[in-house]
């Protein structure tokens, strides 16, 4: 593992695709931060692997210089799980959008977060699907009006910030590309933390989205966690400041176990080597087949 | 003297017949008979009823045999729940336990009279020698080594060993419900001798494996760095093995949260550059789909296990049908082809997984192998297979000059491109599900799509000229000809021999690669063929229409096939060859009659 800070650049990251976002989307500002986190971290690019799922965000492995795989709707999670269990070695970035992580990918999240995979999730929360034209997502508001909710939305929409604590992630946060140094921040202190990392961020859909949830009322409205006093080391203060995730937009660090507990890749790591020292050859295999009778 | 005995026996769940079973045939096989013992259970987690049967012959043993030269009925209501899985015929000896108070003369047998029936008092000989009845299973052992003139001291061996843990009291028990169950048999010998011929001085043991097991096994020697599955019957002893085994080897086994991510798990695997594999049966092959259809767009190499079962849905999950060859071959939306492999038996499923292996790894594709419950859960004698006459393929890794400028999708001559992996300097590439073009980058071009579709189906063409995947027996030019796949390939042999010895000119195809379909080789095959079967354990005739689809299959072969839990046996398949030969020889005449 090479980690010498300044031996990339942010643009060193950047790959030659031309997004296909809409000019204004919340997601150029996400691509960005994760840039400067990378070059922050110093690992280079080859050894970055970066998964995701469907949706618009979920081309960002794209635009990045890392290895990416823009894989199947819903499944980022699993396929990150399986690079990272067969080469622990690898520095593997997950993202998608809150249809991706939370609709149709909502059952893998609680397993990824108890295996406790040393992976860093990222979800980019529009509270509406972009892709398909502004369809309801599951973080849209009640009430909120869209092509498949013509006449108002009548269900309440997940907590991704209170589900994921809830879990037992040990690194929860959240940004906003409206604070472009505190999203870069809060995404390298996630890639840093040992352990599976969530970071959802409010990344507005300049097209289909609400005028109200735009970067302009972000930048006025967001509060950092930091400024109110918020003890991140303490799961239930940071689950009641989640309470308010659709209420008020929080930035910062929700919660950092300052314990981490162990990583399933590192466990693995040692299982195999521990139990690989006495390794047969995989050519004698059929032994074991061997009736134990004497005859 | 028989050189060759089918044994079937049933009783409640704790009576232990399917552990008497494997006794015996672990004996056998130390001995070096050749065995197959397949096991079926009631639909109950624990307790309900459960039978084995055995066949024992000092040849080779192409199926699990019918109708039972032995019947062991421990309890006749539990006997009789297994119906065609435990046939009594008219030359079978049938044993049951006399405190049953059934005649002899009035077994509740329908339609056929067995020939002798022994009412024993097994439960009485066990309370007497072991104080109690656990003890049934070793009487029954004791008096089948009396019966089949086995010798004693190697099927004791293995009980000994069975109850090693289990303390001396236990085991001393043991050995004197054996005995008596032993001096009961010589004291009442049966009319007819049901001795297994001995063997040749010198026949060396025989591997013990089932075909579950088996693929495990395969997996690792063909180089399995990581697994990834979700617990499903009847493949689940797949992931059981590997749990236990592939640690030693370097590798991982993931138990995910369902059968999605399971795949998933093993995508990602192969992505990171390690050979993977799953393992599952119908109802998660039905959610792998969306995984395997992003293996071949992405052109990642995995291997996807489907011990076939009864479906549609739920279906009957204990019991062995191959009804999934369609979705094998279909599940997937766009223009897909991927290969589909299917072992035959115990020790084909070893050959045939590393196989598989290869070829992912060659073709850079997922490929499914349809094992089924039949072969997956039955034990079978194996002779040593010689590992050294098989290769094991890896991927084609990029050089470096070829990392210069690197292209993951390069369209090449052979549409097989370089693949790299994560940690490779210069290999950086986006793998997708999206289309693609040479360097990686999503595109919606029309052009780009299907030269891509192109090249992902070419590079498979080279697997249609692979003449060692196809198994023909039987004269080149017999007029009447079988088909059959799976574990009804060994249903089919044997018919194909007893057919041969009677005179009968038939030849025998067994595909193991089922997919894409081999023109030329059903095409060669099909030259001579006027009348046939294509023998199958599924309602439709999954491989008869599929062959229809692709090949010009003559008009007189015909399906025999039927849904799974009713095995086809060779005495059918036997049955209607014999009237295709006579409907061969009228033709013949008539068309030799002077024509008026």
């Amino acid at each position: 593992m090479s980690t010498s800070p300044a031996a990339f650049k942010a643009t060193a990251f950047r790959s030659e695709l031309k997004p296909i976002w809409c000019p204004g989307c919340g997601d150029f500002g996400v691509v960005q931060a994760i840039y400067r986190a990378l070059a922050a971290i110093g690992r280079p690019p080859h050894e970055i692997a970066f998964v995701s799922g469907i949706g618009c965000s979920s081309r960002i492995p794209g635009y990045t210089t890392a290895y990416g795989f823009n894989t199947v709707h819903g499944r980022a999670l699993p396929i990150a799980q399986g690079i990272k269990l067969a080469s622990p070695e690898l520095l593997v970035l997950v993202a998608g959008g809150d249809g991706d992580g939370f609709s149709i990918g909502g059952g893998h999240v609680p397993h990824a977060v108890r295996r406790n995979v040393d992976l860093t999730y990222i979800v980019m929360d529009n509270q509406i699907y972009g892709l398909t034209k502004g369809q309801l997502s599951p973080t849209s508001p009640r009430g909120r009006e869209s092509v498949t909710s013509p006449y108002g939305s009548i269900e309440d929409p997940v907590n991704p910030l209170l589900y994921v604590l809830a879990y037992g992630a040990g690194f929860v946060a959240q940004g906003t590309p409206a604070d472009m140094s505190g999203l870069a921040d809060v995404i390298e202190q996630a890639i840093r933390f040992p352990g599976f990392a969530f970071v959802n961020v409010q990344s507005p859909c300049v097209t289909f989205g609400q005028a109200e949830a735009q970067l302009r009322t972000h930048k006025a409205e967001m509060k950092k966690l930091a400024d109110l006093g918020h003890d991140p080391s303490d799961r239930l203060a940071a689950m009641a400041r989640a309470q308010e995730y659709g209420r008020a937009l929080h930035t910062g660090v929700f919660f950092r176990d300052p314990t981490p507990r162990p990583t399933y890749d590192a466990a693995v790591s040692e299982r195999r080597a521990a139990m690989a020292s006495a390794a047969p050859s995989r050519r004698q295999v059929l032994d074991r087949f061997r009736p134990k009778l004497a005859g | 003297m028989n050189s060759d005995l089918v044994i079937g026996m049933a009783g409640a769940g704790g009576d232990g017949v399917v552990s008497a079973g494997e006794s015996l045939m672990a004996a056998a096989a130390a001995m070096g008979y050749h065995a197959i013992l397949t096991k079926s259970f009631g639909p109950q987690i624990r307790g309900g009823e459960s039978s084995c049967r055995l066949r024992l012959s000092t040849g080779p043993v192409l199926n699990p045999g019918a109708p039972l030269d032995v019947a062991v009925a421990l309890n006749w209501d539990d006997f009789l729940r297994f119906g065609a899985e435990l046939p009594v015929g008219g030359r079978t000896l049938v044993l049951y336990e006399s405190a049953s108070g059934v005649a002899p003369d009035h077994l509740p047998l329908a339609g056929v009279v067995p020939a002798e029936a022994l009412p024993v008092p097994v439960g009485a000989l066990a309370r007497e020698a072991a104080g109690t009845e656990k003890a049934k299973n070793t009487v029954v052992l004791g008096l089948l080594a009396g019966w089949l003139g086995l010798p004693p001291e190697a099927i004791l061996d293995g009980v000994r060993r069975k109850l090693a843990r289990k303390g001396a009291e236990v085991l001393a028990g043991s050995e004197r419900a054996f005995a008596a169950g032993l001096a009961y048999a010589g004291a009442h010998p049966t009319r007819e001798t049901r001795h297994l011929a001995p063997l040749a001085r010198g026949t060396a043991a025989k591997l013990l494996a089932d075909g579950n097991e088996m693929c495990a096994a395969a997996a690792i020697f063909a180089g399995c760095e990581f697994f990834g599955g979700y617990p499903i019957t009847p493949s689940t002893e797949i992931m059981q093995a590997l749990a236990r085994d592939l640690w030693r080897y370097g590798g991982t086994v993931l138990q995910a949260e369902d059968e999605i991510a399971g795949l998933g798990a093993v995508v990602g695997a192969s992505f990171a550059g390690k050979k993977a594999m799953t393992a599952t049966s119908g109802p998660g092959m039905s959610l792998k789909t969306e995984m395997l259809g992003l293996a071949t767009i992405a052109e990642l190499p995995l291997v996807c296990v489907n011990v076939q079962r009864g479906g549609p849905s739920t279906g009957i999950p204990t019991k062995s049908e191959q009804s999934d060859l369609f979705q094998a071959v279909f599940s997937a939306h766009g223009d897909v082809v991927r290969p589909v492999l299917a072992p035959t038996s115990v020790a084909d499923t070893f050959v045939v997984t590393v196989e598989a292996f290869n070829i992912a790894e060659q073709y850079q594709t997922p490929v499914v192998v349809l094992s089924d419950q039949e072969i997956a859960q039955r034990k079978e004698t194996v002779d040593p297979i010689d590992t050294s006459r098989l290769t094991v393929v890896e991927r084609l890794r990029p050089t470096a000059g070829e990392l210069e400028d690197y292209a993951r999708f390069r369209l090449t001559d052979d549409g097989i491109s370089p693949i790299s992996h994560p940690g490779m300097p210069g290999g950086n590439y986006l793998a997708a599900g999206i289309e693609h073009n040479e360097q990686g980058a999503p595109t919606a071009s029309g052009e780009m799509h299907a030269r891509m579709n192109e090249k992902r189906l070419r590079k498979l063409d080279p697997l249609k000229e692979r003449a060692d995947l196809f198994e023909v027996e039987g004269p080149a030019d017999a007029p009447l000809g079988l088909v059959a796949w799976g574990s009804l390939a060994g249903t089919a042999r044997e018919a194909r021999r007893r057919a041969a010895a009677e005179g009968l000119r038939v030849k025998l195809l067994v595909p193991r690669l089922l997919y894409p379909v081999s023109e030329a080789a059903y095409d060669g095959f099909f030259r001579s063929v006027q009348r046939g079967l294509v023998v199958e354990q599924s309602h439709q005739g999954q491989l008869f229409r599929l062959l229809r689809m692709f090949v010009d299959v003559p008009r007189g072969v015909e399906r025999l096939c039927r849904s799974g839990a009713n095995p086809v046996r060779p005495d059918e398949v036997l049955g209607r060859l014999r009237q295709m030969a006579m409907a061969l020889q009228r033709v013949r005449e008539a068309e030799l009659q002077p024509q008026e």
